[in-house]
């Protein structure tokens, strides 16, 4: 009886460590799965399929510009990834770099945003029918990078849906997918039409996409972007700059002026407020005005101060002629 | 001492040089990019290493293998922050780059363990 009892005892010991050991263990491999499991993000549809997503079949080594490239056209780009491999393709390192990622929908009059690193956030963009470039670790010994464009999921068969490589609609599970796409970070982003704003953008990140976006040199594009952040942030200081400076680029001053007298009210003490719009009521020919502004932005600590100077020469100058 | 004097100058010009190249400032107007408080104020300094940050990452992209001119034109549309993440990292970082052997390799290996371990 003795010996009988004592394997049992062992037996039941060890499948209860194996069962302890082992729970965490799953929970740090996949550990924002499990926390799907439990707590769906609210207000997310727990099915979803953009179907739409056009495929573009990537070419050796080239998944950087066959993803970007969907993203792309999906926003409304005409655009081949043909075309894109010189835009966002590494020779060296036979790879596209996240970073050029980011950069290159911006040279077509795109905003790129990275998302945060949750899953709860991809599942969020792409409900708003928001496709998602992802970088995946999917090699078995060592690493390989690979971009892959997620359009959709189906939370009871627990399925990922993607456009990847060759494969037109590949189909990973939840956890699956997870172990790949943590190696590199949870890195994801949205290409997006100018005066569209990510499902979960926030002021401060959207705004950083959209200093990027005025690199990319596409003014009526920029414009667009900074009049939708100005109006879901109405009190954005950078927006409200943003669309201001574009819009005296594009040549509207009137315009300009309007946004920059709204942003005055609502931060009279603005050192960038004050020169921004006596510069552009100087061009308007509006000298005293801007004179009595570049009185009220004279402050010698400001880290404006030769700025507000330099805008007081040239009023100055202007007013002489 | 003339050396030295020297030295500044053509250090001044290559950086204005790359500032001219680089830097797409409007006239009178300061740019939405220097309100938020954390960044640092748009001082000399701070241009002039934004702008040898671009200049390097260019040539490092050229050294890749990207032709001379687009490899301006990919680093003039990144945001500092970018420009800087990649001038510290563009050998290390992760680039995308699934092969045609890699994908066969997905296929056999998926096959296999499909063989063997599902249809028995």
């Amino acid at each position: 009886m003795r010996t009988n009892a004592m394997p049992s005892f062992w037996t039941r010991l060890l499948a209860w460590a194996a069962v302890v050991l082992l729970l965490p263990g799953c929970a740090s491999l996949v550990p924002q799965t499990m926390d799907l499991r439990t707590d769906w993000p609210g207000g997310v549809p727990q099915q979803v399929d953009l179907a739409q997503v056009p495929f573009f079949a990537q070419r050796a080594y080239q998944c950087g510009p066959a993803a970007i490239g969907m993203a792309m056209a999906y926003s409304g780009v005409a655009v081949h990834p043909d075309a894109l491999v010189d835009e966002v393709w590494v020779p060296s390192r036979h790879g596209s770099l996240q970073v050029e990622m980011l950069a290159t929908p911006r040279r077509h009059g795109r905003v790129s945003y990275r998302l945060a690193p949750r899953y709860a956030d991809l599942l969020r963009e792409v409900a708003a029918g928001h496709p998602v470039v992802v970088l995946q670790d999917i090699g078995f010994i060592g690493s390989t990078w690979h971009y892959a464009v997620v359009n959709g999921y189906d939370y009871a068969t627990g399925t990922i849906l993607l456009r990847s490589g060759l494969q037109k609609q590949q189909r990973m599970s939840f956890t699956a997918f997870e172990r790949t796409w943590l190696q590199g970070g949870y890195w994801g982003m949205v290409v997006l039409p100018p005066g569209r704003i990510a499902a979960t953008a926030t002021e401060e990140r959207w705004l950083e996409a959209l200093l990027g976006l005025a690199r990319g040199g596409d003014v009526e594009a920029t414009v667009q972007a900074y009049a939708a952040a100005l109006q879901r942030w109405p009190d954005s200081l950078p927006a409200a700059i943003g669309l201001a400076n574009h819009l005296h680029l594009r040549g509207a001053l009137d315009e300009a002026a309007t946004v920059l007298r709204t942003a005055l009210q609502k931060n009279p003490q603005s050192v960038i407020v004050l020169n921004n719009l006596a510069q552009t009521l100087s061009d308007l020919g509006r000298h005293a005005e801007a004179l009595a502004l570049l009185d009220r932005a004279d402050r010698a600590q400001s880290p404006f101060a030769s700025e507000v100077r330099a805008t007081r020469q040239r009023v100055e100058s202007r007013m002489k002629r | 001492m003339k050396l030295v004097v020297k030295r500044t100058t053509c250090r001044v010009l290559v950086a204005s040089l790359l500032t001219l190249s680089f830097h797409t400032a409007q006239a009178g107007l300061i740019g939405a990019d220097q309100v938020a408080p954390a960044r640092s104020p748009g001082n000399d300094r701070a241009l002039v290493l934004g702008t040898l940050d671009r200049a390097e990452v260019a040539a490092q992209l050229q050294a890749a293998g990207v032709d001379p001119r687009a490899a301006r034109e990919r680093v003039a549309t990144m945001t500092d922050q970018e420009v800087q993440v990649l001038a510290q990292d563009i050998e290390n970082a992760p680039a995308g780059a699934l092969s045609g052997w890699g994908w066969a390799a997905v296929i056999v290996v998926g096959s296999l363990i499909w063989y063997y371990a599902i249809r028995k």
